[in-house]
């Protein structure tokens, strides 16, 4: 296993690499210029000319690919165009920790609720239970994402105020103490979670609700019934244990995924994480801020598929690797 | 033994349930109108929200608006400018000495925030001299001397530091000859003497302007090396010297301000704290100023008024001049002739002059005004702001919807309806695209309305949507027919950019429009020593762009920014909605 491990970790360096090198020269090739802001009546013409020089964008492609490649083969990102040339690590260092909360948040929440609903609606199949809890679900799930996280600012914020409309933490939340301070942070962190795990735990229920009939139907459960065994010794050890098998390698892929849910719920309720870092730096054509991003979901994305295949693995004894 | 389950998934609903109500109790007494804060610490702390973060708090290169208006109470300023809503005219007050007499402007301030006593200008008009009073310390106790403001003016010069206010300097000597001699251009014979020296004869007016750009503390910066000036540490911690400090700055999320308890330029700023938000999303800056979270949020729509002041009576909706106007663009020229040989002629659809008229007479802006700005909006002729009063001219009548009077125009210029209904000149169909950014709702519904109202006399226009950059990048390439954008002008009239003939040195004309009067008329207002002066030749010039309509002006837009009602005193203008802010006060909140 641990070979296996290593053999995906060595094939991501030059695939992620890759990827940085098609992003530079994308980037670069779609219109648009990151010294745009500087041309406009008023501001000298030299402005937008001087700008370029100082990022380095005046030098011939091949020549700017050469001198980025040096510097990422350092560890250096380079400095942010549009973030008052902020070195791009630490752009990333203060975003992604946001982004990775309401993530892995979400997550818990999704599986959670996700499996709760799936065993509901397969154990009743068929009853008004399950179609109410199929129909909410595929009402949830259909739902764009952006505009149910409106909805639920209008109504628990604005209509009904329980929750904060934005922001990480209330204005002067340091003074609340530690455990205010965590409090004002998860009341704040309830309703964005809630917008991106209702959506996500739908989709779940409709794996596991499927998964579940398919195993219900199976001999080994008519077996441990006829064991005598309580139905919920049956439905919670025999059935839903293996009925989990292709769902918890979803946990893995569904990682990238909810970073890509997060970007719009971090534009609407404005925290400061990576997806908001990320449609910002693609509308200011923030170059080197934009390679970053794409490493980090790259990461992502290589180390979700990693982590479902050997999920798959550590639950399935039948599968080797 | 369903029994069973059921009881187990029951216990676990309640679980949740429980769990889910003790948070909400928990945090509900953080909730409810009137915002978060608690009331002592409500009292003296304003929230402003805003769309995006401020980028260097420093004035040489500072570039968004946010940064300006937040570095403007950060630091100190030569001259106090002032916009005279009377006159339309921007006036420049030192401490003993003002450019124009008051004229009553209710906006009036007392000019204490200006470092400068008095100014003399030369009577070649070749130079300037200030006196600066000595009693300006920066907010670490040194105090503020003119080597300041060379200092700061070597700053803004350097190549290196691409500073975008150095078109400031364009009149210093040596500026002529593509490197201004800073130690010919500025003199600073003593610590409050500051002499600027131009290369030409300039006009009063520019030359304050010009001349009062934000000085940096020298003691400070002066070991900073040019290449490193943006990444400077020092631009994280201002130091300035005016009403406002910098107090902490959670980069994206919040930026306090406090009130500067020693500065004397003008006077420590009235309200104790400011807080400036980062929410990216309108529609979430709006609902915070209506639960209270927020106390100031520009540019509010004007579809949401309703609902802002049905939802929170406390909100407060103020205008400010018109300063931004949107308009359909015509390209003058053919855009790829010119591209490909360097080389003009006409545009096949918009060379003509009456054709472009017939389409400004065919487009119904009022029912566009009607239908999305309201009151909000006003009728737009020329790009002269009807708020600049001293140049805008009164007596052109804007032209009405008149669908008749555009066919006759467009027959007399050969364009008969085809077979298929769409007009034709020499087998050419007139049919355009009609380009504009993406995500603007009052443009595309503007867009449809034109569309429609073009279909009536038998032009087809297609409307294509572009991303901000792209569309703006392909604006400056010419390779656009027909566009919608805006501008927002300046208080200074200095349209050459936009209208210039020489299309390689006025980059902003992007409808390739030529006329050389235009150009003449611009030099000439120009070299008015006196601003008022020029108005027979922006008369004139309103007069030609009214006739040719090288665009179609639609619309000036009434800027409107929400306030929550315990702000006092503020007064708002063209220039800002945020110039007397450290007058402002806070009604205190009732107390139970």
């Amino acid at each position: 296993m641990l070979r296996y491990i290593l053999k995906r970790l060595l094939i991501a360096v030059p695939l992620i690499f890759g990827v940085l090198t098609l992003t530079f020269f994308i980037i670069r090739l779609a219109p648009g210029d990151p010294a745009a802001f500087f041309i406009q009546p008023g501001i000298s013409p030299n402005v937008a000319e001087q700008i370029r020089q100082q990022y380095g964008l005046n030098d011939p492609l091949p020549v700017q690919y050469v001198k980025w490649l040096g510097n990422v083969l350092h560890g250096d990102f380079g400095r942010s165009f549009s973030r008052a040339q902020q070195p791009v690590v630490e752009v990333i260092a203060e975003a992604l920790p946001v982004t990775m909360t309401i993530a892995i948040l979400t997550l818990i929440a999704n599986f959670v609720f996700g499996i709760i609903i799936g065993v509901i609606s397969a154990v009743r199949q068929n009853s008004f239970l399950d179609r109410f809890l199929t129909v909410t679900a595929l009402f949830f799930y259909s739902m764009p994402e952006f505009w149910f996280a409106l909805m639920m600012i209008i109504l628990f914020a604005l209509k009904w105020p329980l929750f904060p409309v934005s922001g990480l933490n209330e204005v002067g939340a340091e003074s609340y103490g530690a455990f205010g301070f965590v409090m004002d942070r998860i009341w704040h962190l309830a309703l964005p979670v809630t917008v991106l795990s209702i959506n996500g735990s739908a989709g779940i229920a409709r794996y596991v609700r499927g998964s579940m009939l398919e195993v219900i139907r199976q001999d080994y459960i008519r077996t441990a019934r006829a064991k005598g065994l309580s139905e919920r010794v049956v439905i919670m050890k025999h059935a839903l244990r293996n009925a989990l098998l292709p769902v918890v390698t979803l946990m893995g892929s569904s990682l990238p995924f909810i970073f890509s849910g997060a970007l719009f719920i971090e534009v609407i309720f404005a925290f400061p994480g990576m997806g908001r870092v990320t449609v910002e730096a693609i509308f200011a054509r923030d170059y080197p801020l934009i390679i970053a991003d794409t490493f980090v979901s790259g990461i992502m994305i290589v180390f979700g598929n990693l982590l479902a295949d050997v999920l798959y693995a550590v639950v399935d004894p039948r599968i080797k690797l | 033994m369903t029994m069973k389950t059921n009881k187990r998934v029951a216990r676990l609903l309640s679980i949740s349930l429980l769990a889910a109500a003790t948070f909400l109790t928990a945090c509900s007494k953080h909730g409810g109108k009137g915002g978060s804060l608690s009331g002592a610490a409500r009292d003296t702390t304003l929230v402003i929200g805003m769309l995006g973060d401020a980028d260097y708090l420093n004035p040489v290169i500072g570039a968004s608006l946010t940064s300006s208006e937040i570095t403007g109470l950060i630091y100190p300023g030569l001259l106090q400018g002032e916009f005279d809503t009377k006159t339309g005219l921007v006036n420049y007050l030192a401490l003993e000495k003002r450019l124009r007499p008051s004229s009553g402007n209710p906006d009036e301030r007392s000019p204490k925030s200006a470092l400068a006593k008095t100014w003399t200008m030369s009577i070649d008009h070749r130079s300037i001299t200030y006196i600066l009073r000595s009693d300006a310390k920066w907010a670490d106790g040194q105090p503020i001397t003119s080597r300041d403001f060379k200092f700061a003016y070597k700053l803004y010069g350097n190549p290196v530091i691409a500073s975008p206010r150095q078109q400031s300097l364009a009149e210093l000597v040596g500026a002529d000859k593509g490197q201004v001699d800073f130690d010919k251009a500025i003199e600073t014979p003593d610590d409050t003497t500051l002499v600027f020296h131009f290369y030409k004869p300039v006009p009063e007016h520019l030359a304050l302007a010009h001349t009062s750009l934000t000085p940096l503390p020298e003691h400070l910066w002066k070991n900073v090396k040019p290449e490193e000036f943006r990444e400077s540490k020092l631009n994280q911690q201002p130091v300035g010297a005016g009403p406002y400090r910098l107090a902490e700055w959670n980069k994206q999320q919040t930026l306090t301000l406090s009130s500067s308890a020693t500065s004397n330029l003008p006077k420590p700023g009235n309200i104790r704290r400011i807080i400036y938000r980062v929410i990216p999303d309108y529609t979430v800056r709006l609902a915070q100023l209506q639960t209270g979270d927020v106390d100031v949020v520009e540019n509010v729509k004007p579809e949401d008024f309703p609902a802002v002041q049905k939802a929170n009576p406390n909100v407060d909706l103020k205008t400010i001049g018109l300063r931004v106007y949107d308009y359909v663009g015509w390209q003058n020229i053919d855009g790829d002739y010119y591209n490909q040989t360097g080389k003009m002629r006409p545009h096949p659809l918009f060379g003509d002059a009456s054709v472009r008229r017939a389409l400004t007479l065919a487009i119904d802006r009022q029912s566009i005004i009607d239908g999305y700005l309201g009151q909000y909006g006003v009728l737009a002729k020329t790009d002269i702001s009807p708020s600049l009063k001293w140049a805008y001219d009164d007596s052109i009548k804007p032209y009405g919807y008149d669908q008749a009077q555009a066919v006759r125009l467009l027959e007399q210029a050969g364009w008969l309806p085809g077979p298929d209904g769409i007009r034709q000149k020499n087998g050419k169909r007139f049919s355009f695209v009609l380009c504009t950014n993406a995500g603007n709702a009052r443009r595309n519904y503007a867009c449809t309305i034109i569309q429609q109202n073009l279909r009536e006399i038998g032009i087809e226009c297609k409307i294509e949507q572009q991303e901000t950059n792209v569309f703006f990048q392909n604006l400056q390439e010419r390779k656009l027919g027909a566009w919608m954008a805006g501008w927002a002008i300046g208080l200074e009239i200095d349209p050459l950019d936009v209208w210039g003939s020489d299309l390689k040195k006025s980059r902003f004309n992007f409808p390739g429009y030529i006329n050389p009067r235009i150009d003449q008329l611009c030099e000439l207002a120009k070299s008015k020593m006196k601003t008022e002066d020029a108005r027979p030749y922006w008369v004139e010039y309103q007069k030609i762009l009214h006739e040719e309509q090288p665009i179609t002006f639609l619309y000036w837009i009434r800027e409107t920014h929400g306030f929550n009602k315990r702000i006092q005193g503020a007064k708002l203008n063209i220039s800002g909605a945020f110039y007397n802010i450290d007058d402002w006060t806070l009604r205190p909140s009732v107390t139970h």
